[in-house]
């Protein structure tokens, strides 16, 4: 893929968080404190994990309003695993991570096996989550976690930078090799780009319908993981206020609404700009509820330059 | 002779129709040939066939003498059958290479692709068809033309034996047409063999080797050398006897004092879409034709001047009076111009809604009460009678139109235009589709609806049709109109006209 | 001739479905009053009956919009809003409560034009308008609120909560379904009603028969907006109180009430087919069931699963029928 067309996709959100980042710096000389950096990367992991599982179920042309749900849901199992039955850490981990996958599984396959809207299924799965968090967990934290993932939450691996990065650095690495290395990633976003064209060339189009809910159950499930562990508890509210947010981020980052592409680096840069935009409201003592409104008027901002490109001719798929 | 495709006895029905009716087809390794035939002579159900997309009902299709049963498009490709359609089936994010080896990529799920050795094999089959592009590029960059040889270098890339091309120069350039039959020339001297459907006499005569005629579902003539056919009577292979029941039509318009003023009048016309300088006018009770290849730009002037895209310049006179009309709802309501649009499915009715729904939508806002309370009953009064009048077949008035054959829907497509009274009717293709007898039920009408004082804008593809209705025919070619003829309904001489006029234009 | 493979006509469907939901209800009726003690009371039913009317008022500011093929998410956020905005005007103002309630119809109905005019002129599908919308909407509330809530409200204002009539209905249910009357009236018989099916049904055949989709559209998200601020208002008389926290986070909470009802009443999420009388219907039996598995004690959080289940259970029964009948009409 050429490098410059690369390039123009995310150069102006680069220079938005390269310029957000030096006015932070030079205005409020907290910013630049190790603690506050180390707020601002662990907030930027647990989004990223959150952007990148709306983003795959974007790219096959869907979305999961469940997204959230799920992770609350695995966060309380995580939680609950090794306070209730005293699981460690690692296979409490595997467990959540199967469990995220296996919720992505119902979505994916009642959507794709039986041709429903994506939008209602996870509408209704959302309930289904959230009703079980809250069955399981009676509305009540699950207080005795892992000691090792409770440091985990807190630790650095250096200066300011998070242990929790590790996650998000592995989960962008993988999701990044499937979506350029890997057939099927490629084949999820075939679908989503020209779907008849990918049935005609031989691609199963529900299996990467399914394999995409599938990633977006498990980077749910992982988020919700590293949700417990920043916050050190099992919180059954977690992932409540994740909807807009997953959203935001992969669109101003460019993904496509109606799928077909991704960008990974795209998306990164725009949880980057809304970490930052977060900080800022909290290090300029402004309510944080308006980051609520600059969110929504990021999306509108976003959809609204990329309906007026595609008024741009450019190639015959813009005709 | 060595048979690449053989295809015995054809015969297809869908609910209500038989779309193709006992077709044979011979189509020979290391020739082009050409499957022609008018609109609704059952040419894109037969490709259908043939690429796996339909089953037949009855009949054999052989492959290198093989009888081989297509259970879907794969299973058509699997045996070397190689398709490129009108439109474009690529993803657009995806770079020349990727696409040409898509199927390489469905075929894997976890092996890592290796982009290098992709692109080699991209490139092969690239510099096969002389075409110098990065395969690295994303098809999305790619011209129409492009795009088209991308796919036919996927088509090769599966080792097909038959590449069978769909219209493939209806969104093309001459020049892009002219590098598009080098390559299929040159595919051809390598063995392939190539089946090709196109609309343009000319081409055909100076690419293919080879021809089948259908019509109405069936042989005109059987597969052979095209070098036994002049253009005549390959005209005469594709219209047949029913031009003859047609040609019984319309008697002259003429021009009074009462129509001396156009009804509708273009004048030096320019629209958003990229039509220069048009300028045309019809008057009440003339029917005026408007005859050119598919992507001249006909159904988008039609479009442009009901408002659906902007003028950019020139002058738009209804009844004498210059207008400009901003959306489709004050050409209906302020100008009383209508629209019968190509695409009846998509734009002409709303197939989920009912006929009486779909025949009153235009006249709900002058039949409304007060608080703008309308009942069914008083739609039903106005739109009856039309109805009746149209014998528009359904189980009943509440019927959704989906339920109707294509002959009824039309009738319904145009009825809410006689409900509108409207005083300008531009048609397009109204017979696509459409059984031989409704066919001449719609030309009949449309012949007293002109009688009756409307104005008429004819679009149609389809010769015969144009020549028994129209009083002059307008050409157009690359969004111009190129020239204009006096139609005396001599049907071999208007359209030797026609086609030479056309071509003219294209060697310009 | 292809006549008549159904010859079904839309009235029929939408009796079959009216019935089938009634019958559900009234064995939901006869199973509730057999198992939940007190679900038949008097006090219980109010308190039904209530929570319908609300109930009812959301399916139908979502299935409005759904009748043009969109959808609008940010019910709860508006409808809060506006809610809010009539109890500062009465708190702070002493606006009257007629005029203040008025004057929050007109805000929600301003708030869902604003969102049919992007969704219309900047191209882009109500979802991600309305997902946006949403979020600017409730933070822009939670700033000019600071999240309190408005509890100095006039007596006659209060006082609309306590009405009871026969002893088990509430008022609420009756305005909802005279609303909602009104609401089928339009869809059936004016040309702005039938426009708006249209428009759902093919907004390319509309537009080139003469209908201003674009303006159809703003249309229903404005209606949609006063339903949604309708409800706001009304579960504010129920609390005695504009809570900005009534519809959770962002409004979230209302989504599913929103979506449930219309989508078990048969409205196509493709648009051009929407029913009132089963909207109304399907409202009422949700309420029902929540209401009789509160009462059984089977725990608030199984009644959300319990709901999602039969939503998730209304589509594929909805696509089964158009898969059997043939018509292809997807969801």
């Amino acid at each position: 893929m050429a490098k410059s067309i690369l390039r123009q996709e995310w150069l102006g959100l680069a220079v938005i968080a390269v310029l957000g980042f030096v006015v932070m710096a030079t205005l409020r000389p907290s910013f630049l404190t190790p603690f506050n950096l180390f707020v601002l990367m662990s907030t930027f992991a647990l989004a990223t994990l959150i952007a990148l599982g709306q983003m795959v179920t974007l790219a096959v042309g869907q979305l999961n309003l469940s997204l959230g749900s799920v992770g609350g849901l695995v966060a309380v199992s995580f939680a609950g695993l090794m306070d209730v039955w005293h699981w460690s850490a690692a296979p409490s981990l595997m467990a959540g991570l199967a469990l995220g996958a296996l919720a992505g599984a119902l979505n994916g396959i009642l959507i794709a096996q039986f041709e429903l809207s994506a939008f209602i299924v996870t509408l209704a799965t959302l309930a289904m989550f959230k009703g079980l968090n809250l069955a399981l967990t009676k509305a009540q934290p699950f207080y005795h976690i892992d000691r090792i993932v409770s440091a985990f939450g807190n630790a650095s691996i250096g200066g300011p930078i998070p242990a929790v990065l590790i996650p998000t650095v592995m989960a962008t690495a993988v999701v990044a090799f499937i979506f350029y290395r890997l057939p099927i990633g490629r084949q999820i976003l075939a679908v989503g780009g020209n779907s008849s064209a990918s049935e005609l060339s031989g691609i199963s189009n529900k299996r990467a319908v399914i394999t995409a809910h599938v990633m977006s159950g498990a980077l749910a499930g992982l988020a919700g993981m590293v949700a417990v562990a920043r916050l050190q508890l099992g919180q059954p509210t977690i992932g409540e206020d994740w909807l807009i947010s997953s959203f935001a981020a992969p669109v101003i980052g460019g993904v496509a609404l109606t799928g077909g592409h991704v960008s990974i680096v795209g998306t990164l840069l725009a949880v980057v700009i809304v970490a930052l935009i977060t900080q800022g409201l909290v290090l300029f003592a402004v309510d944080p509820f308006y980051v609520q409104l600059v969110l929504g008027g990021l999306i509108l901002v976003a959809v609204g330059l990329n309906s007026l490109r595609s008024l741009l001719p450019i190639g015959y798929s813009s005709l | 002779m060595t048979l690449a495709l053989e295809l015995q006895g054809i015969v297809k029905s869908f609910p209500g129709v038989i779309a193709l009716n006992g077709v044979s087809l011979a189509v020979e390794r290391g020739s082009i040939h050409a499957l022609i035939g008018e609109n609704g002579a059952g040419k894109s159900t037969l490709i259908k066939i043939i690429t796996g997309v339909h089953r037949a009902n009855e009949g054999t299709i052989k492959v290198d003498d093989r009888i081989v049963h297509f259970v879907n498009p794969r299973a058509a490709s699997r045996e070397g059958i190689g398709v490129v359609h009108q439109e474009r089936n690529l993803i657009p994010r995806f770079s020349i290479a990727e696409n040409i080896v898509l199927d390489r990529i469905a075929a894997k799920t976890f092996a890592p692709i290796n982009y290098r050795e992709i692109n080699r094999l991209g490139e092969q089959w690239l510099r096969r068809l002389e075409l110098d592009l990065d395969v690295r590029r994303p098809v999305s960059s790619l011209t129409a033309a492009q795009a088209q040889m991308v796919e036919i270098a996927r088509a090769l890339s599966l080792q097909s034996k038959v590449l069978v091309l769909d219209e493939p120069t209806a969104s093309l350039t001459s020049h892009e047409a002219e590098a598009l039959f080098r390559v299929l020339r040159q595919l051809r001297d390598q063995g392939v063999a190539i089946l090709l459907v196109s609309h343009k006499l000319e081409e055909i005569e100076s690419l293919c080797d080879c021809v089948t005629v259908l019509r109405d579902g069936r042989n005109a003539t059987s597969s052979g050398p095209l070098a036994g056919y002049d253009r005549a009577a390959l005209v005469r292979a594709m219209v047949g006897r029913d031009f003859a029941l047609e040609q019984a039509a319309r008697i002259g318009f003429t021009s009074t004092a009462s129509n001396s003023v156009p009804a509708l009048e273009l004048d030096g016309v320019s629209t958003s879409l990229g039509h220069r300088d048009i300028s045309l006018s019809v008057a009440r009770g003339e029917i005026v034709g408007l005859y050119g290849l598919v992507g001249a730009g006909r159904t988008e002037l039609a479009k442009s001047i009901i408002g659906l895209h902007p003028i950019v310049s020139g002058e738009l006179r209804v009844h004498g009076r210059a207008v400009r009309i901003g959306d489709v709802n004050s050409a209906v309501h302020r100008y009383s111009l209508g629209y019968v649009s190509e695409d009846r499915k998509a734009e002409g009715v709303i197939l989920m809604h009912s006929v009486l729904a779909n025949a009153g939508i235009t006249i709900w806002a002058r039949l409304r009460g007060a608080l703008r309370l309308l009942s069914d009953s008083r739609i039903l009064s106005n739109v009856d009678p039309l109805l009746r009048r149209l014998d528009v077949k359904a189980a009943s008035r509440h019927a959704a139109v989906r339920n109707l054959s294509g002959g009824n829907q039309q009738k319904v497509s145009i009825a809410k235009w006689l409900a509108a009274g409207v005083e300008i009717l531009i048609i397009d293709e109204p017979s696509v589709g459409i059984d031989i007898r409704t066919k001449a039920y719609l030309h009949q009408l449309i012949m007293n609806l002109a009688d009756q004082g409307t104005a008429i804008l004819l679009i149609s593809s389809d010769l015969p049709e144009m020549v028994a209705l129209a009083d002059r025919i307008l050409l157009m070619k690359d969004f111009r109109l190129v020239s204009e003829i006096a139609n005396d309904k001599d049907y071999t001489k208007i359209s030797a006209d026609i086609m030479s006029r056309i071509q003219a234009v294209a060697f310009d | 001739m292809a006549v008549g493979r159904s010859s079904r006509s839309q009235p029929n469907e939408e009796a079959s479905t009216a019935l089938g939901l009634l019958l559900l209800i009234v064995i939901a009726f006869a199973v509730f009053s057999w198992t939940a003690t007190g679900f038949a009371s008097p006090y219980n039913l109010y308190t039904l009956t209530r929570t319908a009317g609300l109930n009812v008022l959301l399916g139908l500011a979502m299935m409005v919009v759904i009748a043009t093929g969109g959808l609008d998410l940010s019910v709860g956020a508006t409808g809060v809003a506006s809610a809010m905005f009539a109890g500062y005007l009465m708190q702070d103002f002493r606006f009257q409560m007629v005029i203040a309630i008025v004057a929050a119809l007109c805000f929600g109905g301003a708030l869902g034009f604003c969102n049919g005019f992007v969704v219309v002129f900047a191209r882009v599908h109500s979802f991600i308008v309305t997902l946006a919308s949403m979020s600017i909407i409730f933070g822009a509330m939670i700033v000019l609120t600071k999240a309190e809530s408005v509890r100095d409200l006039p007596a006659s204002f209060l006082a609309l909560g306590k009405i009871r009539w026969f002893g088990y209905l509430s008022p609420m249910l009756i305005v909802s379904v005279a609303i909602g009357a009104l609401i089928a009236i339009m869809l059936r018989w004016t040309d702005l009603g039938r426009e708006i099916l249209a428009s759902g049904a093919s907004s390319r055949a509309a537009t080139l028969s003469g209908v201003r989709v674009g303006s159809r559209i703003i249309t229903v998200h404005a209606l949609s907006g006063m339903l949604a601020a309708a409800a706001g208002v009304m579960l504010s008389i129920r609390n005695g109180a504009m809570v900005p926290s009534m519809a959770g986070n962002l409004g979230q909470e209302w989504l599913l009430p929103a979506f449930l009802a219309p989508v078990l009443g048969g409205t196509l999420l493709s648009g051009g087919r929407a029913w009132v009388l089963t909207t109304v219907l399907a409202a009422l039996l949700v309420t029902e069931l929540t209401s009789g598995m509160l009462l059984m004690a089977i725990g608030e959080f199984w009644v959300q699963f319990a709901l999602g289940s039969v939503l998730l259970l209304a589509v594929l029964l909805e696509k089964g029928r158009s898969t059997l009948m043939g018509t292809g009409e997807g969801i």
